[in-house]
């Protein structure tokens, strides 16, 4: 069916209103990181910059910033997380997607049901459990909180992909003599690798933003992630809005990235985990 | 038999301890908290009857109707964006891969970044919505969108909507590439225009996916704490406090555990129910369509 010329003219329009409605925060922020104060602070503000600058960035990792601490500080604990997550979300789901056993659809009720859970629903409790473990202001209170929404995230989605595996493979393997945990670790494993990469992006992706718990347990500002340490660019009186934006762009490099290479299978599993589940 | 229940239990048990451990447990304590009177130096067991202090709360209403307006304004823009986005989406066009990607965009950019992005527009003097609206003829003096109790959640519901929308978008073009081909061809056969072809074969296809995406979206956006926290902190005079930012203010700002735990309560047990209304409902519809 051939598109008469104007629907392609209407098309066009439609995606270029789309673009600019998404890219305008982007392009504000993109602008004041690159804006000298003289210029930040011109009423009427414009959005191109005449003198293009660098030195927001160079101080947000100057000297006296925290910001390159902070960044170490998110990796450590988004990676410490992730890796915790997907190692116990792949047996879990695995065992969902494939193993009958009773309590099965109770427990993955559960699991389903946890995301009901505002966080904010149970931060009272534990903010005072990691206070008594004495885990407050340590990665370790962090990453333990992060694994209450983000283990049955990771479930969730693996399951989705485990569920698009052939059973036969498996069945295949066992009669060969494999144990069900030799099939599950040398057979089924490799072949959901785009999952697992897929998912680990997502709980990263979940945990390098996370921010209320960021907030809560950690006091000592040397320890803090970024999205609560990005608020030493917002004074009490004045917000130095170059470095913020600059700081800004610099946490969302990371996951624009990541997001880059995973967006496909990501969005599979999403959807999917979403219809299936 | 039983040694595969043992596999079961061997495979699920991790997630299932973390679960009950994380979430189940400090649930219970938070419900039990909800029934004193606890501070940071005390706590008075009340019973049931510290519920009389909730329903009593002045900012219970205002709290519960901010919700609901943040809610359901997001999740329904969300909803026509997402969906109005996946079909200009769906068309093939040079470069749309490239665009599918940018469009993903503010899902992806962490949300106190996008607050404090909005912040910056949204000021008065230094941002651009002022300046735009101004040189359109649109407002005759810059507005001061957030400070202001009567602008400043719708506002935030802007930015949210423009937020989230692309998880919505994106679940709608996954939809809209599973519609069969054929459906449309007999439409097209039988004389269907564009508007026919939408409401008869594209919307009733991707009934499920809306469904379940709505409930995500809903969900999410009821708990949704940072970009509210970032750009108001519940502000002005409380007026943009929603139940998560609320809890919060009242646990870590005020103290007052005991009332933070009931608002958080009365938070989860709302959306308890609503989620299973709302599943019982589409399974009867589903129901009475078959």
């Amino acid at each position: 069916m051939k598109t008469h010329w104007s629907g392609h003219v209407i098309t066009a329009i439609q995606v270029l209103l789309l673009l600019v409605f998404v890219l305008f925060p982007f392009s504000v922020m993109l602008s004041v990181s690159l804006k000298a104060p003289d210029e930040q602070f011109t009423s009427p503000p414009y959005l191109i910059p005449k003198r293009p600058t660098g030195d927001n960035y160079l101080h947000v990792f100057g000297r006296g910033s925290m910001f390159v601490r902070y960044f170490i500080n998110s990796f450590t604990v988004a990676l410490g997380t992730t890796v915790v997550v997907i190692f116990v979300a792949l047996f879990s789901s695995y065992g969902y997607a494939r193993l009958q056993f009773p309590g099965k659809k109770f427990f993955f009720n559960l699991l389903l049901l946890s995301q009901l859970f505002p966080l904010a629903a149970i931060i009272v409790p534990l903010y005072r459990i990691m206070g008594q473990a004495g885990l407050i202001d340590t990665f370790a209170s962090l990453i333990i909180g992060y694994l209450a929404f983000s283990v049955p995230v990771g479930v969730w989605l693996l399951r989705g992909f485990f569920v698009g595996i052939p059973k036969e493979l498996e069945e295949a393997a066992q009669i060969d003599g494999c144990s069900q945990l030799q099939a599950f670790w040398r057979i089924v494993v490799p072949l959901v690798r785009p999952g697992i990469g897929a998912t680990a992006a997502y709980i990263l992706f979940l945990t390098w933003q996370e921010f209320m718990f960021a907030l809560t347990f950690i006091t000592s500002q040397d320890k803090r992630t970024l999205p609560v340490g990005i608020f030493d660019f917002v004074g009490q009186y004045e917000t130095n809005w170059g470095n913020l934006m600059a700081a800004s762009v610099l946490i969302c490099i990371p996951v624009f990235i990541l997001f880059l290479f995973v967006q496909k299978q990501l969005v599979g599993g999403l959807t999917q985990g979403a219809v299936k589940g | 038999m039983k040694k595969d229940w043992l596999t079961g239990y061997f495979f699920t048990l991790p997630s299932i301890i973390l679960l009950v451990i994380l979430v189940i447990y400090p649930l219970f304590l938070t419900l039990n908290y909800s029934l004193s009177d606890m501070s940071l130096t005390s706590s008075r067991y009340l019973g049931w009857t510290a519920y009389n202090k909730l329903f009593g709360n002045k900012m219970l209403p205002l709290v519960f109707k901010n919700s609901i307006i943040w809610t359901v304004l997001v999740v329904f823009f969300q909803l026509l964006l997402g969906l109005g986005s996946a079909i200009v989406l769906n068309k093939p066009f040079w470069g749309r891969s490239l665009v599918r990607g940018i469009m993903i965009l503010p899902w992806v950019m962490p949300g106190v970044v996008a607050g404090m992005v909005w912040r910056l527009i949204y000021d008065p003097q230094l941002g651009l919505l002022n300046h735009y609206l101004k040189s359109l003829g649109l407002i005759d003096q810059y507005l001061t969108w957030l400070s202001v109790p009567g602008s400043a959640i719708y506002a935030v519901i802007f930015s949210a909507i423009w937020k989230g929308f692309p998880f919505s978008m994106l679940m709608y073009l996954a939809g809209l590439q599973g519609v069969s081909a054929e459906l449309y061809e007999a439409a097209n056969i039988d004389g269907a225009g564009k508007w026919k072809q939408f409401r008869y074969v594209t919307l009733p296809s991707m009934q499920p996916i809306i469904t379940i995406t709505f409930l995500l979206t809903f969900i999410w956006t009821f708990n949704y704490f940072e970009l509210i926290y970032v750009m108001t902190g519940g502000g002005p005079a409380e007026s943009t406090h929603i139940f998560p930012t609320y809890v919060y203010d009242l646990a870590f700002k005020r103290f007052r555990f005991g009332d933070a735990s009931r608002f958080a309560i009365f938070d989860f047990l709302f959306l308890l129910i609503f989620s299973l209304f709302y599943v019982w409902l589409s399974q009867r519809q589903k129901g009475a369509e078959q």
